[in-house]
C-alpha cells in the first residue's frame, strides 16, 4: 500500500459518489470529444470545400441558355485562348445535341406528358430533329410524339450529365471512356437503357453510327438517367458541330484566383460568351459551414470547461470532506507532497474512468451531434441556394440542357452528409487534456488543505 | 513555574506560551509553561476541560507551533525545525495515540499500521512484518487485523491506534485522552498496555487525561489551570 494504490482504492470509497461524478464527467467529457470531433470533421470540410467549390468558371455562349435563346456556339479556338490564361488547371468543353426518331433507333424513356406536348406546340410543332405521328405542321397530331433524347459531348463524361451533382452519378456497369477521343462509344442513363432493353457492350444506330454503350449511370433522377453522353470530338464530328462548343467549366488553381481569373476570361472572350463564377455559391457554403464550426467551437469551450470545474469542484468537495483524515496523516508523518499525490491518484483514477466513457460516449455521438449542426445551420441555406443558383433538376423540356453553371446541390447535401472520424490522436489529445485538468484540480485542492496545520484541521472536527 | 524530574531529560519545556487570535482579542491558551520529562518515564496531564492540555499536547507533537517559548525533544528544539525537518520529526521521533483513534476508515487495522512506516521509508515486506508483530503485541488478532475501523470496538481501534503509535519505534508517544472514549475497564486495559510499553520499550509517554485514577499510576503528573502549569504530582 502506497499513495498511489491508496489514491485508487479512495476514488472507490463511496460507490455511490464515484458512479455520480464518472458519469456528470463522462457525460462533459463525452460531449467536449464529439465537439471536437465536430469542429475537426468541418474544418476538413471546409478545406475540402474550398479545395472544391470557388475555383470553377461557367462558360456559356452569349444569349444561350440550353436550347432557349439565341447567339451563336463557341468555338474551339476560343476555348484555346482561355486555356491559355494563367490560374487554369484545366476545362471539361461539352457539345450538346438531341436525337430524334429521325436519328436514332432508340427512344426516350420519359414520357412526353401534357407539358412536353404543350412545350413542343409552342415551339413549333417540332423540327427534324423530334419525332410524331402526324405530316401536318399546321395542326400535327402529337397522340405518338416522343422527347427527343439528349446527348451530350464531353470532355468529362460522368460530370457532364445534366440535372445531376458530380457526386450523385454513379457508374452503375462498364467504363468511363476518355472523352476527349474520338471514338463511337456512349454512357447511357439507366433510365433509357431499361427502356431501350441495353447493357454495357450494347450497340444503338446514332446519326447513321453504330454506337456501342461502353457504360451505364445512375444520375440519381429520371432527367438525368434519360440521357446519353459521348466523347466530345465523336458529337462533334456526328452532329456537324466540328469545333463548337455549347458549354465549359473552366478548373483553376484556387479559390483566391477566382475574381481575377473570371475577368481575364471576359476580356478573352469579350461579349461572345455568358461568364459566370460560383462565388457566391462558395461564399454561402462556406459561411454555413463556418457557422457550424463557431458553434461546434464554443460548445466544445462549453463542455471542456465544465468537465474541469466538475473536476475542480469534486476535488475540493472530496478534499474537504477530509480535511480531518489530511490532518490525520500529517500528524503521522505524512509529508504534503506525499498527502497532494494520493489525493492527484485519486482524481486521475475517476478522470480516466470517467474519460474512458467518455470516448465511447463521444465516438458515438460525434457523427450525430455533426450532422445535426450541419442540418440546423444548412436549412435555410438549401431553402436559399438551389432555386436560383445552378441548373434546375427535373423535366426539362426536349431535353438537353447545358451544363452552364456549377450545381451546389451536392456541395450542401455533402455538409448535411457530415461523418465525424473517430482520430486516434485527437482522442489521445482529449484524453491526455482531461488527465491534465484533473491533476491540475486536484493538486490544486489538495495543496490548499495539505498547508493546513494537522493541529488546526483536527480542532476544527 | 518550572517543574523539573530527575533523570535524562526526554522533553524539555521552556516559557512555552500559546495564543489565539479571537473576536474578543488575543485568548492565551499556555501561558509560560516549563517542565522536564526524563528518558522512559510514563507522564500524565491533568486539567479540566479548557485548560490547555491539547494545545500543549500539539505543540509537543509539532502540529503546531508556540507563540513564545521553546520544546526541546531528545536535544532537538523544536522551534528551529523546518516544516520539512518537522514531518521527518512527527514521523519517526514522535507517535500519537488520539482519544477517538483517527485510524483512516478505508483501510485496514494492518495498513493503518503500515502508515508510518510508509512515510518513513521502509520497505513493504518489512512494514507488514511489523505491524502484525505490532498488532499481536497489543492483543489484536489475525483475523482482527484485516478489518477495517469501522468493524472494531472502540478498545479494539485504540488498540490499532497504539499499535500505529510505536510503528516507527518513537521516542516519544503522545496520547490525547486515551481512554476517554472507552469503558472503565477498557480504559485501564489501554492504560496498563502503554505502561507496559514504556517499560519495555523505553519509551517516554506523555498522556493528557481528565481521568485522575490513571493520572495517579503515571511516573509523574502535571497539573494545568487555565493555561498555567500550577504543580506535579512527583515523580516515581
Amino acid at each position: 500500500m502506497n499513495a498511489f494504490s491508496r489514491g485508487i482504492r479512495n476514488a472507490f470509497r463511496n460507490t455511490i459518489r464515484t458512479v455520480a461524478i464518472v458519469g456528470m464527467l463522462s457525460l462533459s467529457i463525452g460531449l467536449s470529444l464529439s465537439m471536437l470531433l465536430a469542429h475537426q470533421a468541418i474544418g476538413q470540410k471546409i478545406t475540402s470545400v474550398q479545395k472544391n467549390i470557388g475555383n470553377t468558371i461557367s462558360i456559356a455562349p452569349a444569349g444561350i441558355r440550353g436550347f432557349d435563346g439565341g447567339g451563336t456556339p463557341l468555338t474551339s479556338d476560343a476555348i484555346k485562348k482561355v486555356k491559355s490564361l494563367t490560374h487554369i488547371t484545366s476545362i471539361d468543353q461539352s457539345v450538346n445535341d438531341r436525337l430524334g426518331s429521325d436519328t436514332t433507333n432508340i427512344q426516350s424513356s420519359i414520357d412526353a406528358g401534357s407539358f412536353g406536348r404543350r412545350q413542343f406546340r409552342n415551339e413549333g410543332g417540332g423540327g427534324g430533329d423530334v419525332a410524331f405521328g402526324g405530316e401536318s405542321r399546321q395542326a400535327p397530331d402529337l397522340t405518338n410524339f416522343t422527347l427527343p433524347i439528349p446527348v451530350t459531348g464531353s470532355t468529362n463524361p460522368l460530370g457532364s450529365v445534366s440535372g445531376s451533382s458530380d457526386s450523385s452519378v454513379t457508374l452503375v456497369s462498364g467504363n468511363v471512356f476518355d472523352g476527349s477521343k474520338d471514338a463511337d462509344v456512349a454512357l447511357m442513363g439507366k433510365g433509357i437503357a431499361d427502356k431501350n432493353s441495353l447493357k454495357t457492350g450494347s450497340t444503338f444506330a446514332a446519326y447513321g453510327t453504330t454506337i456501342t454503350v461502353s457504360g451505364i449511370f445512375d444520375g440519381g433522377n429520371t432527367f438525368s438517367n434519360n440521357q446519353i453522353i459521348m466523347p466530345l470530338p465523336t458529337i462533334q464530328r456526328l452532329s456537324s458541330q466540328s469545333n463548337t462548343i455549347t458549354s465549359a467549366i473552366v478548373h483553376i488553381d484556387s479559390a483566391v484566383n477566382l475574381g481575377s481569373t473570371t475577368n481575364a476570361i471576359k476580356n478573352a472572350l469579350g461579349s461572345t460568351a455568358d461568364i459566370t463564377n460560383d462565388a457566391d455559391t462558395a461564399k454561402a457554403t462556406l459561411g454555413s459551414l463556418q457557422n457550424i464550426q463557431n458553434v461546434s467551437l464554443f460548445s466544445l469551450i462549453g463542455a471542456a470547461g465544465t468537465a474541469a470545474v466538475i473536476i475542480l469542484l469534486t476535488m475540493v468537495m472530496i478534499v474537504r470532506e477530509r480535511r480531518r483524515e489530511i490532518g490525520i496523516l500529517k500528524a503521522i508523518g505524512a509529508s504534503n507532497v506525499r498527502v497532494m499525490l494520493q489525493f492527484t491518484v485519486e482524481s486521475i483514477t475517476l478522470t480516466v474512468l470517467a474519460a474512458a466513457i467518455g470516448i465511447i460516449i463521444g465516438s458515438l455521438a460525434a457523427t450525430p451531434v455533426t450532422k445535426l449542426l450541419a442540418n440546423n445551420s444548412t436549412s435555410d441555406t438549401t431553402a436559399s441556394q438551389t432555386a436560383p443558383v445552378g441548373e434546375r433538376p427535373g423535366p426539362r423540356l426536349m431535353g438537353g440542357g447545358f451544363r452552364t453553371h456549377f450545381n451546389n446541390n451536392g456541395a450542401i447535401r455533402g455538409i448535411k452528409n457530415l461523418r465525424a472520424n473517430v482520430d486516434a490522436s485527437i482522442l489521445g489529445y482529449g484524453f491526455g487534456s482531461a488527465i491534465l485538468i484533473a491533476a491540475i484540480g486536484s493538486t490544486a485542492a489538495a495543496g490548499l488543505i495539505a498547508k493546513v496545520r494537522p493541529s488546526e484541521v483536527m480542532r476544527a472536527e | 513555574m518550572t517543574v523539573a524530574t530527575k533523570g535524562q531529560a526526554m522533553l524539555t519545556v521552556t516559557n512555552l506560551t500559546r495564543s489565539f487570535a479571537s473576536g474578543d482579542g488575543l485568548v492565551t491558551a499556555l501561558k509560560d509553561v516549563s517542565f522536564e520529562i526524563p528518558e522512559g518515564k510514563f507522564a500524565s496531564i491533568v486539567g479540566r476541560s479548557g485548560s490547555g492540555k491539547s494545545t500543549l499536547l500539539s505543540l509537543l507533537g509539532g502540529l503546531d507551533k508556540p507563540t513564545s517559548g521553546n520544546i526541546i525533544v531528545d536535544g532537538k528544539s523544536l522551534a528551529q525545525l523546518r516544516d520539512h525537518a518537522l514531518i521527518a520529526y512527527r514521523c519517526s521521533t514522535i507517535g500519537f495515540v488520539f482519544q477517538n483513534y483517527n485510524l483512516i476508515p478505508n483501510l485496514t487495522a494492518l495498513e493503518n499500521v503500515m502508515l508510518p512506516m510508509e512515510f518513513n521509508g521502509h520497505v513493504p515486506h518489512e512494514r507488514a512484518a511489523r505491524s502484525k508483530q505490532l498488532l499481536d503485541q497489543v492483543g489484536l488478532d489475525g483475523a482482527k487485523q484485516q478489518r477495517k475501523p469501522g468493524r472494531l470496538s472502540g478498545g479494539e481501534q485504540q488498540r490499532v491506534a497504539i499499535a500505529r503509535a510505536l510503528a516507527n519505534k518513537p521516542k516519544l508517544i503522545l496520547a490525547d485522552e486515551p481512554t476517554g472514549n472507552l469503558d472503565e475497564q477498557t480504559g485501564k486495559m489501554i492504560f496498563d498496555l502503554l505502561h507496559s510499553l514504556s517499560r519495555s520499550e523505553n519509551t517516554t509517554i506523555v498522556a493528557v487525561t481528565h481521568d485522575l485514577s490513571i493520572a495517579g499510576r503515571t511516573d509523574v503528573t502535571f497539573r494545568l489551570s487555565d493555561g498555567q502549569l500550577v504543580t506535579d504530582k512527583s515523580t516515581k
